[in-house]
C-alpha cells in the first residue's frame, strides 16, 4: 500500500491518541453541561 | 436551545466531520513517497497546532479587550477559550513526537519550534492553574488577563521560529507569504481538517463558555 518507509504503526498511534484526547475532552464537556 | 445545548449539537457536528477526515487522510489521500504513512500524521498534526495557536491568539485578544473595557464576558471567553486550547496542544505535543520518531530517529529534540510550543502549553496550564488559585474575581481576571497578553506575543515567535532558528521542524506549507507546497489532494484534507479543528474549537468553546455562566450564576465561578 505504500511507496514509502513501512511505519504505519506510528499513524495508527497518532491517530487512536488524538481521537482519544478530541472525544474524551467532548465528554467531559458534554458531562460538566449536562444540565444547562 | 441554550448555549450549551447549541454548543453540544455544534461538537457533535464537528467529530462526525472528524470521522470523515480520518476516512479521507488515511483511505483517499496518497501516501508520501519519502516519509511513508507517518507524514499522514501532518493532517492531525498541523489543524491542532492551528487550534492551539488560535485559541491563545483569542485569549490575548479577549484579555486586552477586558482589561480596556472591564466586561467580564471577555474574561469568561478567555478562559474557556484557554481550557480548549490546552486541549488541542495536548493533541500537538503528542501527535509531534509520535511522527518525530520514525522520521527524525527521536521522540524529542530541544530545538526553537518544539521548545516554544512546549512552553505555550505550560502556559496554557499556568493560565488555568492561576485562575484556580486565585478566588476574588476581579483579580483573578486581571492577573489572568496579562498571563493571557503574554500568551499572545509568544504566538509570532512560536510560528517565525522556523525562520528565526536552525530547527529541525519542517516550514510552514500554508501559512506562509507564497502558495501552499503540498500537491491539490494533500492541500484539500490538510485544509478541510483545519475546518474541522475550527469547528471543534467553536463547539468546545460554547460549552466551556455556558459552564462559566452558570457557575457564576451559582456563585462558585
Amino acid at each position: 500500500m505504500a511507496d514509502g518507509p513501512s511505519n504505519g504503526g506510528y499513524m495508527v498511534a497518532a491517530y487512536i491518541v488524538a481521537a482519544a484526547i478530541v472525544v474524551g475532552y467532548a465528554l467531559l464537556l458534554s458531562v460538566r453541561t449536562r444540565k444547562l | 436551545m441554550t448555549l450549551a445545548q447549541r454548543g453540544r449539537w455544534v461538537t457533535g457536528t464537528a467529530l462526525a466531520l472528524l470521522v470523515a477526515v480520518y476516512v479521507r487522510a488515511l483511505v483517499f489521500t496518497p501516501v508520501e513517497r519519502f516519509q511513508g504513512l507517518a507524514q499522514k500524521i501532518f493532517y492531525l498534526h498541523v489543524p491542532a497546532a492551528w487550534s492551539a495557536m488560535l485559541a491563545m491568539g483569542l485569549v490575548g485578544l479577549a484579555s486586552i479587550l477586558f482589561l480596556l473595557m472591564k466586561d467580564y464576558r471577555f474574561d469568561r471567553f478567555a478562559a474557556a477559550s484557554a481550557e480548549v486550547g490546552t486541549v488541542f496542544a495536548l493533541v500537538m505535543l503528542t501527535t509531534g513526537p509520535i511522527w518525530a520518531k520514525p522520521i527524525w530517529g527521536t521522540w524529542w529534540t530541544w530545538d526553537a519550534r518544539l521548545t516554544l510550543t512546549l512552553f505555550l502549553f505550560f502556559l496554557f496550564v499556568g493560565y488555568l492553574l492561576l485562575r484556580g488559585a486565585v478566588a476574588e474575581a476581579s483579580l483573578r481576571a486581571h492577573y489572568s488577563a496579562v498571563l493571557g497578553i503574554c500568551g499572545l506575543v509568544l504566538l509570532p515567535f512560536v510560528h517565525l521560529s522556523v525562520y528565526l532558528f536552525r530547527t529541525l521542524h519542517p516550514q510552514p506549507v500554508v501559512l506562509k507569504p507564497s502558495a501552499p507546497s503540498l500537491p491539490g489532494s494533500m492541500l484539500a484534507t490538510l485544509l478541510f481538517s483545519f475546518g474541522v479543528f475550527t469547528l471543534l474549537y467553536v463547539g468546545f468553546v460554547m460549552q466551556r463558555y455556558a459552564l462559566a455562566l452558570a457557575r457564576e450564576a451559582r456563585g462558585d465561578g
